[in-house]
């Protein structure tokens, strides 16, 4: 880096004699503030540190029942133990992940694809928006014994179960976006000559795609809450199942493993999604 | 042909350029339901001819809008046809541009993306396309803008991306609906001097929807005065004042035409507005 930094130095004084504006000095200045930014995002979230303190000061002090809440440090052997010793808690976690992220890609192509063609295609729109309306208020949890009938107690059920959860909010959010795209983009784009499949390409999609995005953060945290639910009714691996297992076999530091691995990956993907938005959306009005 | 108006226009106009767009018995109606049908416009006869420059004005209501989205091919006419270089038009064409008062250039993509925009829908190659958007930007004096985003730029410059946008299509007709309606006054009198010098390099034909009459003076061949409820032609002003018009602004001519324009709509005004 400094080498780097002397020889542009040269170069640049054997042009013009002095310094360029555009030098290395100020992106350093940059990246420093950076790294200031994201230390202050992760300090930020200090109350959560607060209350593992807490929890640990209440376990020494013998204020709770080691039965629901056993030490943290019980947590943490047990935790480094699953996923550096055993793996154990890798692989649930990767059955788990496999499942969610199967059940809400499907969901995501399905939902978006017939959410641009509610909004756009007239008979479709009058066909479909009365049966979403009317089944999307429906837990889709309550189908969930119907689905296993059809498909089994194996991977096919849990996914489809998924599915259908995510299903709805992807699919209303990609029409709602659809409908409100501004009709003045729309008639700009005609005047510049745009046919229909260059008007959704190009204008329908991008100017729609905050909704789909809305959409798609709200089917992200219906995945988790389907795939830990699902597993926890039947099924041989999976967090659901591994802290359902940890329950009956009276192993509290697991179960809390398998609880905090789940909220954990809940959290971690939705903030990656806000990141992705971020970026994604940065010609947005703030 | 529609005799009355080609007669209502002063020779020197008339004499030269062919029709270029011609408005037959144009009609719009609106179902309001119960209360009947409202007639946005009523059997609007109107011509331009090539490289002329027409403004219509009128009170809020009077259908200039509609009757510029219906010569755009975004609207259909209840009833009379528009024709271009005597063919009869069917749907938006980029030969005929549009300029829109809110920006309605595209915020997702960047001033260069959405200069290059018409290019990108007629499959122009990408070096083409760049050559394109450089030229059209430097026109507007927005080159050093290319990367940055619409939210970036003040309304006076969006508006002149509207208008390189348009620019980058190669029209043969402008349709303006109020391009500079939302900026402040300043800006709107940098604009319209820019757009004079524009048009008076290239002579393309212009018709421009606004509701200030200084705006429709200042740059004009004719001025089209509308009153609403139905939306009819009431007027046409022929406006004679030598050019370039950027020093007109304070001479008395252009003060008894603005007059003479603003007493003729001033009834209708009076009455949309109390």
């Amino acid at each position: 880096m400094t080498m780097l930094t002397a020889s542009r130095r040269t170069d640049v004084a054997e042009t013009d004699g002095r310094p360029s504006a555009g030098g290395p000095r100020p992106a350093r200045t940059i990246s420093d503030r950076i790294g200031w930014s994201r230390f202050a995002a992760v300090t930020r979230y200090y109350p959560v540190l607060l209350i593992f303190v807490l929890w640990e000061i209440l376990s020494q002090l013998h204020l709770l029942d080691p039965m629901f809440m056993p030490p943290l440090e019980d947590v943490a052997r047990t935790f480094y133990k699953e996923v550096f010793v055993t793996h154990e808690l890798l692989e649930h976690l990767r059955m788990s992940m496999m499942r969610a992220g199967a059940g809400l890609g499907l969901a995501a192509v399905v939902g978006i694809g017939i959410g641009i063609l509610m909004g756009r295609v007239r008979a479709i729109e009058g066909f479909l928006d009365p049966l979403i309306s009317a089944l999307f208020p429906t837990p889709k949890l309550a189908l969930f014994p119907l689905i296993m009938i059809f498909l089994g107690i194996d991977d096919a059920s849990k996914i489809a179960l998924i599915f259908l959860g995510c299903f709805f909010p992807i699919t209303i959010n990609t029409y709602a976006g659809v409908k409100n795209v501004d009709k003045f983009f729309i008639w700009n784009a005609r005047t510049k000559g745009a046919n229909s499949r260059q008007l959704v390409r190009y204008v329908i999609i991008p100017a729609s795609l905050p909704f789909v995005f809305a959409g798609l953060r709200v089917a992200t945290s219906t995945a988790f809450l389907l795939i830990v639910a699902s597993e926890l009714i039947a099924a041989n691996d999976g967090l659901g199942y591994l802290i359902m297992f940890a329950e009956r076999s009276f192993d509290p530091a697991l179960m809390w493993c398998g609880i905090l691995m789940i909220a954990g990956m809940g959290f971690t993907v939705d903030r990656l999604l806000l990141a992705l938005g971020a970026r994604l959306f940065a010609w947005q009005d703030s | 042909m529609n005799n009355t108006m080609v007669a209502a226009r002063p020779v020197d106009v008339a004499k030269a350029d062919p029709v270029h767009v011609d408005m037959r018995g144009v009609t719009q109606r609106y179902r309001t339901g119960r209360r009947g049908d409202l007639l946005a416009l009523d059997r609007v006869d109107l011509q331009a001819r090539r490289g002329e420059f027409v403004s219509i004005v009128g009170p809020s209501g009077c259908g200039k809008s509609t009757l510029l989205y219906i010569v755009a091919g975004l609207l259909e006419a209840s009833d009379g046809e528009v024709l271009v270089d005597g063919k009869k038009i069917n749907g938006p064409d980029p030969q005929r541009g549009l300029v829109l008062q809110n920006s309605s250039i595209f915020p997702w993509r960047t001033v260069e993306e959405n200069v290059a925009f018409g290019p990108l829908m007629a499959g122009v190659a990408a070096s083409k396309r760049r050559t394109l958007t450089k030229h059209y930007l430097e026109m507007v004096g927005l080159k050093k803008f290319a990367a940055f985003y619409p939210r970036e730029l003040s309304g006076g410059m969006k508006q002149r991306i509207a208008i390189a946008q348009m620019l980058a299509c190669g029209p043969s007709l402008f349709l303006m609906d109020e391009p500079f309606g939302a900026l402040d006054s300043l800006s709107r009198e940098v604009l319209q001097d820019q757009l004079l010098q524009l048009w008076e390099r290239d002579r393309k034909t212009v018709l421009f929807v606004t509701h200030s009459i200084d705006e429709a003076v200042l740059l004009s061949d004719r001025v089209v005065v509308m009153s609403p409820l139905p939306g009819r032609v009431k007027e046409i002003v022929p406006i004679d004042l030598p050019r370039p018009r950027e020093e007109a602004r304070a001479s008395q001519a252009f003060g008894q035409l603005r007059n003479h324009i603003w007493e003729s709509i001033r009834q209708e005004t009076m009455e949309a507005i109390g």
